[in-house]
């Protein structure tokens, strides 16, 4: 028993002390001494309310728990990064009043970062946006739900009418639940564009592409959990210490019980190489390079693992060919790190194994994001570091539900479960949605024929992939000519996304102020709010967060978790689900989109049940493996946490029979149905496992031979597989061969014929991935083969720009001399955009800009705040941790210019006499010519303080200038990510 | 020759450029190994050296780690100021009692005149009053914080000791301010009667005859020991405004250890200036007969200034001019 | 009985301010007091470690020995608690504190600090246990719940540690063997007059 209160009192002797206590017993606080109003207690007691107001901590106690009431627990996911911390709520009359340790999640076992921590904030928020608003003659004015969406689908419509469905830019969020991105996506088929779009654009586009492009996936392979096996990890470009802070307890645990060797190659000195056994410093934005320079150690001494490569990898003779042009010397003069450094690091990589590879932002957000990340991929290949446990390519996601938004299509360039844009692709889902395939074609525009270019049929045009949401201002502004669709974008519908986290801000305000319509839909007004000078036509929707609904979410190590709704969305915000329902009604598509759901009454109208968006995931998702996770198994998972082992996530053999021998979150691929029973799929292309275990191979996705070499794999299967050998994916003529199409049950057999349409040579067509009875994934599965294939990864991807990746100075170099012998890619068109970033590189090679601008800018996150940070800078437990945009700044830039640490200085920029007001933060964090500014801040631009733009109380706590007024052109020609960690600036005193 | 030195200054910068991001041989960095550790640090930063770094939060003392010096000071506080202020007092008080056992209350010799000559004028007690009431006020209040725990929370108890004690911050954050005002008064009225003299060396030899019955040492306005009090109020009282002003605006003090100095200073000074007054108060009120006239209505008797200020008397008594002429009694 | 401590291991530390905003999640903490903070030391260069740091509820706790009314006293766990309504915000606590620990209401000039707060080891005031008077003048009491504090229980990399002082310098000690290095117990020599050997 805990004794607080002192003991023996000195204070109980003598007649005056006997008389002072009597009166001063308990001594008042201000309520009730005016309650009593001074009268009926005298003496010092009553001046004892001296200053009792400042006893009160809080005026209103709304994290008290009342001990004496029930409180009931509420488990969800942490809204912030990828790395899926278990929220565990306490609730008591349907208000949040505590957030206890969710000690049971594997993934973070209790711990949480500042962001996590504070999660409970945000169901109380003061600056939430408190009900539908519009923007009227420039002043914001409150409306209803109802209101609103009939105007703005009455504007969409007009606009469809004028200009065509492509008009309309749909962008999506990374904070949707699958549930909700999916919806997004699908709503987005229905309304008949491929403009759709989220924050993965701008995270891990490149990842997606460049990892797809090699091996099959575009995920992370292993788990956060498996790096605790690792005995080398390389962070290239990743601050995991700040970006995904909970990855850190597996990873820092890891490195003490493994003593492992932990890398840090990074421009600046992070919080991650603070932990590090080596830190590396190189010029941003050479990573080729660096890669190469550690390929040339590997394969000088032999290091390369000859075995894996000859079973697994094709095309790594014509990358070791390509290493010579990258001998030492050359590798420093253009990284700046020396052939000893690189030979330590390639040693440790290649030799004391296992080793992953971890990158983030750093790697991806370049003109050669896709570049680089084959080259890391390729460094793993060539150390046989993919497919088991402690290795892989372990990429840390962003968002909360990055992965499962980025799954579920939210992409220019897909339908969900990467499926494409084919026909073969919407006829799929067509028939998981019960929708004709003619439907879909009906909802295209045509295109006609301009600018040099052919005019494209509606069916032409759903195949073509949209405009990428780094682009979006410039579809607004450009030229229709240079459009490669009907007309220009003129009406932006964003949901959950920043403005202020891609580049040249000034030419997206731009593009804001000339649209014809803009929608907000966000728990907090973001950019998209305040930057632009509007005075109609523009709406801000409020959306509850995922705390104030019920989904599914899917974390950075593909586990799936379901959150449960911990309080009812506060003031009149309301969730996507419901409103995502309301403009297809109002748009006329409600009945055909919504039919396969289960719907309930929401809090302004009807609403589908997350539960059965989700069904009709894992009725469609056979091509990613979303079709094993049912909600009652994830749901079943998550109230059994802790029967999940720390390290192998799966669960043990003294769990409930529902959840045993599950990988914790059934990580994709789930293959089959939920009755199979698929464990989920803990470490990708795994050998060493049963495929019904969570084994796996390299997919074969790209042919089968290629120059004459086969590109299935030799010599190599997982463990259990009755084809020992390489061998093509899983058709139903491919079960004929096998003799194997028997194993079929006479449903699964009916509905490939369904498919196929009784037509025998159709029907040997229907693949894993389109068999929606899930019979071929299981058959292929029951005689220990992976329903995709077992093919070969690929270290040259053929179909890509610089198949062999070669290094590629940024557009903004800081370096005359390199920009002429590696150059940028050639002026080209991607994503209905011209992409001209030869022609300016040219240009500024001319203009000597790098002279006027002679230190290079990246960017990156802080641990306090996310992504564009309105969410979180609204926060005051937050928000109070980081009160200034900064800018850092070397201590030897610093002295030259007159700058003190805590000074005000401008930073300008190449691009349009671009300018922000920040404060220095001198430090040798960052090298000598190399400045680092965070992405979170908006709401000061160019020196004017926006506050006032924002509807009134909805402003956040810190405003301050965005790092993207700076930054400048530049995107990746595979996905159009931008430019974000690559380009000059000069820094002055203000 | 311009060509030239373009030239000259383009290939400058392009050394210069090159320089900045030459293939330099660097040594390993290896964070975990050099990693700082406390036993490290704290014997690089030698004694008294705290542990210092870098926080968001726009606190200043925030960045201050570990500061095992604050421990010192608060030992200093809470043994060494509460002994010495405690001593301070009692013993004053005790000296004093001694001295009125062993001599008893000072008389006038010459006993009551009956006359009265004028000593200070209003202006003069009103500054007095004001500093003397102000001191004690501060004086209690101050001596309250260092020793009240130990001395008045038992008596009086925990809820009205701490009321008590809040009063006496609020009463001694704002006394100090009409105290230092009378201070200055004081100063200005008084500072030309107490630049000593040849007379106090005399006054001084002969104990102030407050030793012996019947010595009387001549003195102008203010005897040595006056003048002793005078400015152990005015040099005391000066460094107790200025510490206590500093101690008031912590925002101003750079430092918690420049807080902590001038704290020390201003309890030392408290505890002895203190001790100073109590003395004053004794020998101006119980311990003097006629003393306290001079500081009551102002006038005094004059044969009590007459063998305690006899050359004041003369000079005023010389200067028919003055407001101070002493008149018949009544 | 137990003698609670906290141990912040500097080399699993990352910064990453969760401790900080778990206390002001758990007990609704207003801006400006920071009953938890974490400081970098050597920030941005090699050797860089940052120490997450509140009251360490020290030994013969300073605060409670230079406190003009002694409204600090020391639970039979060692937790250094004080009484609100007995504080008149003097400051002297904060001057004697080696940890920075006390904070209050205002920074203003004019002895206007308001009553100090400080961390209360997640074991409220002298308050009832669980009260809502205790909750609005010092937060949860999850000591009180069984529970420890939850800066600790919530730290991303486990690095600061809670409980027991014996368990804990286990634990850290435990750790330094295994991973072959360790940055020191900060602060505990100076908190408690001991420090943790290997």
């Amino acid at each position: 028993m805990l004794v607080k209160r002192r003991n023996g009192d000195t204070a109980s002797t003598g007649r005056l002390s006997q008389m002072a206590n009597a009166v001063s017993a308990r001594p008042l606080d201000r309520r009730s001494f005016l309650r009593a109003s001074g009268l009926t207690v005298g003496g010092l007691a009553a001046l004892g309310t001296l200053g009792a107001g400042m006893t009160r901590r809080v005026e209103a106690a709304e994290g008290f728990t009342d001990m004496s009431q029930p409180i009931e627990i509420r488990t969800n996911i942490c809204t912030h990064c990828s790395v899926g911390c278990t929220v565990k709520a306490e609730v008591q009359n349907g208000v949040w009043v505590g957030q206890e340790p969710a000690y049971n999640s594997p993934i973070n076992r209790g711990t949480h970062c500042a962001k996590g921590a504070s999660v409970r904030e945000l169901v109380h928020g003061d600056r939430r946006i408190k009900y539908p608003m519009r923007k009227v003659g420039g002043t914001w004015e409150r409306i209803s739900w109802d209101q609103a969406l009939t105007e703005i689908s009455e504007k969409m419509t007009e606009i469809r009418g004028r200009s065509g469905a492509d008009s309309v830019y749909l962008l999506g969020s990374a904070k949707f639940s699958n549930e909700g991105a999916y919806l997004f996506r699908k709503f987005a088929a229905f309304w008949g564009t491929n403009n759709v779009d989220h924050q993965a654009r701008i995270c891990h586009s490149t990842t997606v592409a460049g990892v797809a492009n090699t091996w099959g996936y575009g995920a992370m392979t292993n788990s956060y959990n498996d790096i605790r096996n690792s005995k080398t990890v390389i962070f290239m470009g990743s601050n995991a210490a700040e970006a995904h802070p909970v990855s850190l307890q597996h990873i820092l645990e890891g490195k003490e019980t493994q003593r492992a060797n932990v890398i840090v190659f990074d421009p600046r000195f992070t919080r991650t190489a603070a932990h590090a056994t080596e830190y590396v410093r190189f010029r941003p934005g050479t990573d080729i390079a660096v890669m190469y320079g550690m390929l040339w150690h590997i394969f000088e001494n032999g290091w390369e693992d000859r075995d894996y490569i000859a079973s697994r990898v094709w095309g790594m003779d014509q990358i070791r060919e390509e290493t010579r042009a990258y001998p030492p010397e050359v590798v420093e003069r253009i990284t700046g790190i020396d052939g000893e450094t690189l030979r330590r690091a390639a040693d440790k990589f290649a030799n004391e194994r296992p080793s992953t590879f971890i990158w983030c932002m750093g790697g991806t957000q370049h003109t050669v994001g896709t570049a680089n990340v084959r080259m890391y991929n390729n460094l793993l290949l060539a150390t046989g570091n993919v497919g088991g446990e402690g290795n892989g390519a372990n990429i840390f996601r962003g968002h909360c539900n990055v992965q499962g938004a980025t799954d579920f299509g939210l992409d220019v360039g897909n339908l969900p479960c990467y499926y494409g844009l084919g026909a073969g692709a919407w006829q799929h889902w067509a028939r998981v949605w019960d929708v004709p395939y003619e439907y879909f074609v009906g909802r295209f525009d045509a295109v006609a024929a301009k600018g040099g270019r052919d005019a494209r049929t509606p069916e032409q045009n759903m195949e073509v992939a949209g405009i990428t949401s780094t682009r979006w201002f410039d579809a607004v502004t450009i030229d229709p000519e240079d459009i490669d669709q009907a007309d220009n974008i003129k009406a932006m519908l964003v949901f959950g996304h920043g403005g202020n986290t891609v580049p040249r801000m000034q030419d997206a305000q731009r593009g804001m102020d000339a649209l014809d319509l803009l929608v907000v839909a966000d728990p907090h007004p973001t950019t998209f709010a305040a930057l632009h000078s509007r005075t109609d036509n523009t709406y801000l929707l409020p959306i509850c967060t995922q705390f104030e609904c019920s989904g599914s979410r899917t974390a950075s190590n593909r586990s799936v978790q379901w959150g449960e709704k911990v309080v009812e969305p506060i003031f009149e915000s309301d969730n996507d689900y419901a409103v995502i329902y309301g403009l297809a009604e109002r748009l006329g598509f409600a009945d055909e989109m919504f039919k396969n759901y289960e719907m309930v009454q929401g809090k302004f109208g009807m609403e589908p049940t997350p539960e059965s968006v989700l069904r009709e995931i894992n009725r469609g998702g056979w091509s990613t493996g979303y079709t094993g996770q049912s909600p009652e198994r994830l749901k079943a998972h998550m109230a059994n946490q802790q029967h999940f082992d720390l390290v192998t996530l799966r669960a043990l053999p003294d769990a409930p029979e529902e959840i045993r021998g599950d990988y914790y979150g059934l990580p994709w691929p789930c293959w089959g149905t939920p009755e199979l029973r698929h464990p989920g799929t803990h470490i990708l292309y795994n050998t060493n496992l049963h495929p019904m275990e969570g084994g796996g191979a390299f997919r074969p996705r790209f042919g089968l031979d290629r120059d004459g070499e086969t590109l299935l794999a030799e010599g190599s299967w997982p463990a259990g597989s009755e084809i020992e050998d390489g061998y093509p994916q899983f058709t139903y003529g491919v079960l004929q061969q096998l003799g194997w199409d028997t194993d079929l049950t006479p449903e699964e057999l009916a509905t490939i014929q369904s498919i196929g349409n009784n037509d025998p040579e159709a029907m040997a067509a229907v693949s894993w991935s389109l068999d929606l009875s899930g019979g071929i994934q299981r058959v292929a599965l029951q005689h220990g083969c992976v329903p995709f294939g077992n093919g070969k990864a690929r270290a040259v991807a053929w179909n890509l720009p610089d198949p062999i990746p070669v290094h590629r100075e940024p557009i903004y170099s800081p370096r005359a001399d390199l920009v002429a012998e590696y150059p940028t890619r050639e002026d080209g068109r991607q994503q209905r955009m011209p992409n001209i970033g030869l022609t300016l590189q040219t240009a500024n090679l001319e203009n000597r800009v790098a002279e006027q601008f002679p230190i290079i800018l990246t960017s990156g996150r802080l641990v306090e705040y996310e992504g564009g940070g309105e969410e979180t800078r609204s926060n005051p437990w937050l928000a109070e941790l980081q009160q200034d945009m900064f800018v850092e700044i070397n201590p030897a830039d610093a002295s030259s210019r007159g700058i003190v640490d805590g000074g005000w200085v401008w930073v300008t920029g190449p691009e349009g006499g671009s300018r922000a007001r920040v404060k220095a933060l001198v430090t040798e964090r960052v090298g000598p010519g190399v400045a680092f500014m965070p992405f979170h801040f908006a709401g000061w631009f160019q020196g004017e303080d926006q506050r006032g733009k924002y509807p009134e109380g909805t402003d956040p706590i810190v405003l301050g200038e965005s790092v993207n007024v700076i930054t400048t052109y530049g995107y990746d020609p595979v996905t159009g990510m931008h430019e974000g960690k690559v380009t000059l600036c000069q820094i002055a005193a203000a | 020759m311009a060509h030239n030195i373009h030239r000259l200054v383009v290939a400058l910068g392009l050394a210069l450029t090159l320089g900045l991001f030459a293939p330099q041989a660097i040594a390993q960095v290896n964070p975990t190994a050099q990693s700082v550790t406390e036993d490290a640090l704290f014997e690089a930063l030698g004694n008294g050296g705290s542990v210092t770094g870098r926080i968001t939060i726009p606190d200043a003392h925030a960045g201050q780690l570990i500061a095992p010096e604050n421990r010192v000071w608060a030992a200093l506080q809470g043994e060494t100021l509460h002994t010495i202020s405690i001593w301070a007092v009692i013993g004053m008080v005790a000296l004093l009692t001694l001295f009125y056992l062993v001599r008893g209350k000072i008389r006038i010799d010459g006993g009551m005149s009956g006359r009265k000559i004028l000593r200070f004028n209003a202006i003069e007690r009103f500054a007095h009053w004001t500093l003397a009431s102000t001191f004690i006020i501060l004086a209690l209040s101050g001596l309250n914080i260092i020793v009240g725990r130990t001395v008045l929370l038992p008596m009086i108890g925990e809820g009205a000791f701490g009321t008590l004690s809040a009063w006496g911050k609020i009463a001694h954050n704002f006394l100090a301010w009409p105290f230092m005002v009378a201070l200055v008064m004081i100063v200005v009225l008084w500072l030309i009667h107490n630049i000593p003299n040849k007379v106090d060396m005399e006054w001084i030899k002969q104990g102030g005859g407050l030793l012996k019955k019947g010595v009387h040492p001549p003195a102008k306005k203010f005897n040595a020991g006056q003048k002793l009090i005078f400015w152990s109020v005015v040099l005391g009282g000066a460094a107790l405004s200025f510490t206590g002003v500093m101690m008031l605006f912590p925002n101003e003090v750079a430092t918690f250890a420049d807080w902590q100095f001038y704290q020390t200073i201003h309890a030392l000074t408290a505890a002895v200036l203190s001790a100073i007054i109590i003395a004053h108060i004794y020998i101006g009120s119980v311990g003097m007969e006629g003393a306290f006239d001079a500081m009551g209505s102002g006038e005094v008797d004059e044969n009590w200034a007459k063998e305690h200020h006899s050359l004041w008397v003369e000079e005023v008594k010389g200067d028919t001019g003055s407001k101070a002429r002493p008149h018949p009694a009544e | 009985m137990a003698r609670l401590k906290f141990l912040c291991d500097a080399d699993r530390c990352i910064e990453c301010n969760a401790c900080v905003t778990a206390c002001k999640n758990e007990h609704e903490v207003p801006w400006g007091i920071n009953r938890r903070r974490v400081v970098t030391i050597n920030d941005g260069l090699p050797g860089e470690r940052s120490v997450s740091m509140a009251c360490m509820h020290c030994t013969d706790a300073p605060c409670a020995s230079v406190c003009p009314v002694d409204c600090f006293y020391t639970t039979d766990d060692a937790v250094v608690l004080h009484n609100k309504d007995t504080c008149i915000g003097c400051g002297y606590c904060s001057y004697a504190c080696p940890f920075g620990a006390p904070q209050y209401p205002q920074t203003a000039n004019f002895g206007t600090r308001g009553k100090m707060d400080k961390c209360t080891y997640c074991s409220g005031g002298p308050e009832p246990d669980m009260s809502e008077v205790e909750y609005i003048k010092y937060g949860s009491n999850r000591l009180a719940e069984g529970k420890l504090p939850l800066c600790a229980e919530m730290c991303s990399t486990k690095s600061l540690l809670a409980g027991d002082g014996d368990i804990i310098a286990e634990i850290y000690r435990e750790r330094v063997v295994t991973r072959g290095y360790g940055s020191g117990a900060w602060g505990w020599r100076t908190a408690y007059g001991e420090t943790v050997t290997v």
